[in-house]
């Protein structure tokens, strides 16, 4: 029998620093490592947009050279343009953003941090398989980062392929940076995969007596909903870059047309885990936002229901859609109006929650604190990336706008550039939870305007320059172009600056921010469990069952 | 509610306790054959092809994966405790998840509950004194439900205790 025992001498953080946080199983600390190292990852992968960025602002080729990569710019006769490198560069950008920045941080490090507290659990269901995924995900990101690094193609360092990875590209390209960077991606999926599984678990079987599945919080169906695409997709891409692999190494000819192989389904393939992906992108940004809405509109959220169905509507259309990021391979007729109609339909679910996030702002009592701010942001950037989407869903319209700079500015919009207006207002909504600390407010509200008016002054242009036919992915450009490079440019610049200065106002608030003795800072429409806690929580949470009148307001939240 | 008293016996008194799971078998049922439909998408999207055979592996992995830890996570809430009171005897049965069961039975005379106050992390904590040892009973529900179970533990030992 257990004989009784007091518990709760192990309730004092007695860990050292390396058990903390190297061996760590407590859902709270792997969150912030996510969030650490995905905002490291996403710092190399920022600075490489920067140098792309420096290298297109003028016509001609000034920094990336075959005489070696440069920081001023250097004269014709000097510099033989080094397409490799910017190859490189643009692949590496896309896939540390799409692997191990946007999905750690968000999925990751709030998910794991905030998902089990709203849901009353004591901790994920399986604590040390989280740490698993966790160190699962920086070797991965160690890898991805060491195929920049290592011997590839044209005898140079990394592999310039793109980050879909298409064959017979990726299968041709020499060196050992092609295969670790499809080592990276596995271990990344392996990773996701894991995390998917126990957060679906958690949420499954670990929330609070009485939270039915339509009492959740927005954010952590957010998450759910996340972790069940993940699930999905994830094994079709293990499968195919496998194929990859041996295409690449073992002599298949499963993507190779010389041996009754077709690239075409390579892409089939990728493009049915890929637009699921740019999904598990932004979900956890909607359930991040939902709340931070609410909150500083001083309202529930409008309309709870159908905005937990159009999170669950939106993934399941995910899974339709595929083919749309491949209207030029040659498919029928048929096939093209399928995909473009289903493309459409995804605009409802889509609109539901926009005019939603709309309708929970009017007549509320807004205040304009930086986290709302930053959602106000977030709805602005995704409608607008969101109409463009409208544009080139069109089978017709996108073979004039395929492979231009118009499908650039729509992506970043969209799906770039939304999650981390997101990743931001979750940073400034949770930082004062998860440190007990609260950011200056001119700081936080200096970098929403700095990074709002930089990333659309780097992206708005690039809607003109697509509609003038300028294609992606080249390191030069005819001097037409040149006006709208140059302004596409100074945002990049103007951008990177807030960067910078975001990560001295997290310093900052981290170390010295002004003390809050709270467990809610903002207002009472902060209402889901985590705001009942401490800041910052103790190391352990809801150890005991919370109870239904902690966290059931009436209107679901 | 984790805790239930079946009071169909004659002459002895049974209360059963198990900790909280929110999906039922049920729920079970619906998640996995939900996961299931939607995973036939890619795969017949590939039938016929080669590539069916290495997304098959993978996708076969990840469902056995999914299945063994929600059953898994299942097992770890199979703690119960069973206490069986009669005016002669009071048992307690636990079953752990992991690890062989425990049993402790006392003469309900000399049985005496208690809740303790002494932890400040473990509000009500509910134990039964007796036969020279201390033994907790649900730990795991939430506070209300153990002060409850407090009450009416008092109430049941003072009622068997009463009538012999």
């Amino acid at each position: 029998m257990a004989d009784a025992a007091v518990h709760g001498h192990e309730h004092e953080d007695e860990r050292d620093f390396f058990t903390r946080w190297f061996m760590s199983t407590n859902h709270k600390d792997i969150g912030i490592l996510y969030l650490l190292v995905g905002g490291l990852t996403g710092f190399i992968s920022v600075a490489f947009t920067i140098y792309m960025r420096m290298e297109l602002m003028e016509p001609g080729v000034q920094f990336m050279c075959m005489e070696g990569a440069r920081l001023t710019a250097a004269t014709v006769e000097n510099c033989t343009p080094n397409g490799h490198l910017w190859n490189v560069l643009i692949t590496a950008h896309g896939v540390l953003m799409m692997f191990f920045v946007v999905i750690p941080a968000l999925f990751g490090g709030f998910g794991n941090y905030f998902m089990p507290l709203q849901i009353g659990a004591p901790d994920m269901a399986f604590p040390r398989l989280n740490n698993l995924s966790f160190w699962m995900y920086a070797a991965g990101t160690s890898l991805a980062v060491a195929s920049v690094f290592a011997p590839g193609g044209n005898d140079q360092l990394g592999s310039g392929v793109g980050w879909v990875l298409y064959p017979p590209l990726s299968t041709n390209e020499g060196g050992m940076s092609m295969d670790l960077a499809i080592f990276a991606v596995h271990l990344s999926g392996a990773s996701s995969i894991l995390g998917a599984i126990n957060m679906i678990t958690t949420f499954l079987n670990m929330r609070a007596p009485g939270m039915t599945l339509f009492k959740v919080p927005l954010f952590s169906w957010s998450i759910f909903v996340t972790s069940w695409l993940i699930l999905l997709a994830l094994p079709v891409l293990a499968g195919a870059i496998t194929m990859l692999l041996t295409d690449r190494n073992f002599g298949t000819t499963f993507f190779d047309p010389s041996g009754g192989g077709d690239p075409i389904l390579y892409q089939h393939i990728l493009w049915f885990f890929g637009h699921p992906e740019v999904y598990i992108v932004i979900l956890p940004g909607f359930g991040i936002i939902s709340h931070v809405i609410a909150t500083f509109s001083k309202k529930p959220i409008f309309g709870y229901l159908p905005m937990v169905w159009a999170i669950i509507a939106i993934g399941a259309l995910g899974f339709v859609v595929w083919a749309h990021h491949m209207y030029t391979v040659g498919m029928s007729l048929t096939q093209q109006s399928y995909f473009m109609l289903a493309t459409m339909v995804i605009a409802v679910p889509t609109g539901v929650k926009i005019f939603s996030w709309i309708a929970t702002m009017w007549g509320g009592s807004i205040e304009f604190k930086t986290p709302m701010l930053w959602a106000i942001g977030f709805v602005f950037m995704f409608t607008v990336g969101g109409v463009t989407g409208i544009v080139l869903s069109q089978a017709g319209v996108d073979r004039a706008y395929h492979d231009t700079y118009y499908v650039v500015a729509h992506f970043h919009y969209v799906m770039a550039i939304a999650a981390a207006f997101a990743i931001f207002a979750g940073c400034y909504f949770y930082v004062p939870k998860m440190t007990g600390r609260m950011y200056p407010e001119w700081a936080g509200k200096l970098h929403f305007w700095v990074f709002f008016i930089g990333t659309n002054i780097t992206f708005f242009p690039q809607h003109f320059l697509g509609r003038q036919g300028m294609p992606r992915r080249y390191i030069d450009y005819p001097e037409a172009f040149a006006y709208w490079n140059y302004w596409s440019s100074m945002g990049a610049f103007l951008s990177f600056a807030s960067f910078l200065f975001f990560i001295g106002v997290m310093a900052y608030t981290v170390f010295a921010g002004r003390k809050i003795n709270a467990a809610n800072p903002w207002n009472e429409w902060a209402d889901t469990l985590e705001w009942t806690l401490p800041s910052p929580p103790p190391e352990h949470t809801f150890e005991i069952l919370p109870k239904q009148e902690d966290w059931d307001k009436g209107p679901a939240h | 509610m984790p805790y239930h008293w079946n009071d169909a016996k004659s002459g002895s008194e049974e209360l059963s306790l198990w900790p909280h799971r929110s999906m039922s078998a049920k729920g079970f049922v619906l998640f996995m054959g939900a996961t299931m439909v939607l995973w036939s998408l890619p795969l017949i999207s590939v039938a016929g092809t080669v590539a069916f055979w290495w997304m098959l592996p993978f996708v076969l992995m990840t469902i056995a994966l999914l299945w063994w830890l929600i059953q898994r996570n299942y097992r770890d809430g199979q703690l119960t405790e069973t206490l069986r009171i009669s005016s002669r005897e009071t048992s307690l049965h636990r079953v752990n998840p992991r690890g062989p069961a425990q049993d402790w039975a006392c003469n309900t005379h000399w049985v005496s509950v208690h809740m303790r106050e002494d932890n400040k992390y473990l509000p009500h904590y509910v134990t039964l004194k007796g036969a020279g040892r201390e033994v907790e009973i649900g730990a795991f529900l939430s506070e209300d439900e153990r002060l409850e179970l407090y009450d009416e533990l008092m109430e049941r030992f003072a009622a068997a205790k009463s009538n012999p």
